[in-house]
């Protein structure tokens, strides 16, 4: 396993390096944490309801640390699957998927820490204390983190659609809509209807990014318990998938050639 | 010496399909089977040094992949280092070496020393072992400048040196060259012919170079292979290949007009000085390249003495 930990060493040294990328994700947090900060005390004035901005600001603030912090490993497997790289790779004593997941995982980590280490003053100063406990603040952000991973995971499956498909770029679009929406990315699923709920309740989007960053508003263990066991559960569906995918690109290579 | 690679009616064949842009394929497809490799055999002792050569779409890089444990071949039998490549992918990696002039084994954006501190790690090496080799690598490439740059910022040239660092980090035994000096300028290429061969002699890596640049057999191996149409045409010596088929150079001059001149020579009957001489007596040269016969040529007269 040091091979991995080194590559990911690598891989996070290299994008601390990309000051260009981090920049402009944080100009990008920051416009959209004022903007819908704004928003917030707006509707908050207007209704009954206070501290509306404190909720969901730091709501929006994990969950575009998730959304901002996706590496697009999709566009890299279908570089390395369409052009043939892959098969360079599989005479190598490494994994080649696990490769470039681990490096994924790298220039996520590094974004992901640097929203968080510059997004969390912004907010405090935009809403105050934040709406849970400090000490959740570490179970709360590793939560999202491991999130981040999971986000990787399904990000790499719709890579492994190159095997079948000429372009995934509608495909990956396709699915940062439906985690905007389903999983609800920029406003929680609790103030959608119903109806919209019990849908999105069946996709992985829910999972992946309600359920986890509802903690920071709703933090309860039982809240913690289920986030952990639906986002086993998809892991679970979705490496089911890649894995038949691998299997189906390596036997591929191994009779074309890449 | 004994054999590190032995091939045995090696065969590799494609399944192409042949309406695959019609409405009709999308239903029907119709294949047909394209023979990339013929029933090839040959051996190669440890420490030799062999170019596999022939034109475009011979089967050089298929028999390539199938040694290195890339591709499966249809039929026939290969053994690479005591192991059979295709199904000891993960042991035999610690034994070869591959370099692909048209793809990189090296990180896009990453400083050189970076890919290769992670190649060393792929490869298990350990952390004093890998600084001496990588020392003595970098030293005879002469590639220090160059360690602290990425990969995207370096010239064609100076990144297939890197490659080739990169590929002897873990000593490989067997070195695989597929089109190693493809696309490079004649400077470059030179440099890079002398860093192969001079490695090899000095560790006594076994070579398979491919490329369909006779000038990379000649300056690097001393046993040539030809294939063509997937069919070995020709094993031997290099020696034995110059005696009979590279003894005809081509002298083109270029005059002070513009105006173009070429001339062909046997060299078994006139030194390419005297030819030389000739030219620059009768012209105002402003230019003058020597080349070898193209591989196409050289295939052609294999055949028509066949």
């Amino acid at each position: 396993m040091t091979k991995y930990w080194h590559l990911f060493l690598i891989s996070f040294k290299h994008s601390w390096s990309n000051k260009a990328n981090l920049s402009g994700q944080l100009v990008f947090l920051f416009i959209l944490l004022f903007i819908y900060n704004r928003l917030w005390v707006v509707i908050a004035a207007d209704s009954s309801t206070s501290n509306l901005n404190q909720t969901f600001i730091w709501y929006l603030l994990f969950a575009e640390m998730i959304i901002l912090s996706n590496p697009k490993i999709d566009r890299v497997l279908f570089d390395d699957i369409r052009s043939g790289t892959m098969a360079y790779y599989i005479n190598k004593p490494i994994s080649f998927f696990f490769m470039r997941y681990i490096e994924a995982v790298g220039n996520m980590s590094v974004s992901f820490l640097i929203l968080g280490g510059f997004g969390t003053p912004i907010t405090i100063l935009f809403t105050g204390h934040p709406p849970f406990e400090w000490w959740q603040f570490p179970i709360i952000f590793t939560m999202c983190y491991i999130s981040s991973c999971i986000n990787i995971i399904m990000y790499t499956a719709v890579g492994m659609c190159s095997l079948w498909l000429a372009s995934i770029r509608t495909l990956a679009m396709a699915i940062e809509r439906l985690a905007f929406t389903l999983g609800g990315a920029i406003f929680p699923l609790s103030i959608y209807p119903e109806w919209f709920i019990n849908i999105a309740q069946w996709t992985p989007f829910y999972s992946f990014y309600y359920l986890t960053v509802k903690l920071v508003y709703d933090f309860s263990f039982a809240n913690l318990f289920q986030a952990i066991c639906l986002n086993t559960f998809w892991i679970l569906l979705i490496g089911f998938f890649i894995n038949i995918a691998y299997h189906k690109l390596t036997k591929r290579i191994n009779v074309y050639g890449g | 010496m004994s054999n590190i690679i032995e091939v045995n009616q090696l065969t590799k064949k494609f399944k192409i399909q042949k309406n695959a842009s019609s409405l009709r394929g999308l239903f029907k497809p119709e294949y047909k089977n394209v023979t990339a490799v013929d029933k090839i055999s040959f051996n190669i002792k440890k420490g030799e040094r062999v170019a596999f050569i022939g034109p475009n779409g011979a089967g050089k890089s298929t028999t390539l992949k199938m040694l290195s444990s890339i591709l499966y071949p249809t039929s026939g039998t290969a053994i690479v280092n005591n192991l059979v490549p295709w199904e000891n992918r993960h042991q035999l990696a610690y034994h070869i070496g591959t370099v692909f002039g048209q793809r990189s084994q090296l990180w896009y954006n990453l400083p050189i020393q970076d890919s290769f501190a992670l190649i060393g790690k792929i490869y298990n090496s350990e952390n004093i072992s890998f600084k001496r080799r990588l020392s003595k690598l970098v030293n005879l490439f002469e590639i220090r400048d160059l360690l602290s740059h990425p990969t995207r910022s370096l010239s064609l040239g100076q990144r297939m040196r890197c490659e080739i660092v990169a590929s002897l980090l873990h000593k490989p035994q067997l070195l695989f060259l597929d089109e190693p000096t493809i696309g490079l300028d004649v400077t470059a290429k030179e440099i890079i012919r002398n860093l192969i061969k001079k490695q090899a002699l000095e560790e006594e890596t076994t070579l398979l170079l491919t490329s369909h640049d006779t000038d990379d057999m000649e300056k690097v191996c001393e046993r040539v292979i030809i294939i063509n149409k997937g069919k070995i045409i020709f094993n031997d010596s290099i020696t034995s290949l110059r005696d009979s088929y590279l003894n005809k150079k081509y002298i083109e001059v270029t005059t002070d007009s513009g105006e173009k001149f070429r001339k062909e020579i046997n060299t078994k009957k006139t030194s390419a000085k005297k030819a030389i001489d000739e030219l620059v007596q009768k012209y105002h040269v402003t230019d003058l390249t020597i080349e070898n016969p193209p591989m196409e040529e050289i295939i052609k007269e294999i055949y028509s003495r066949d």
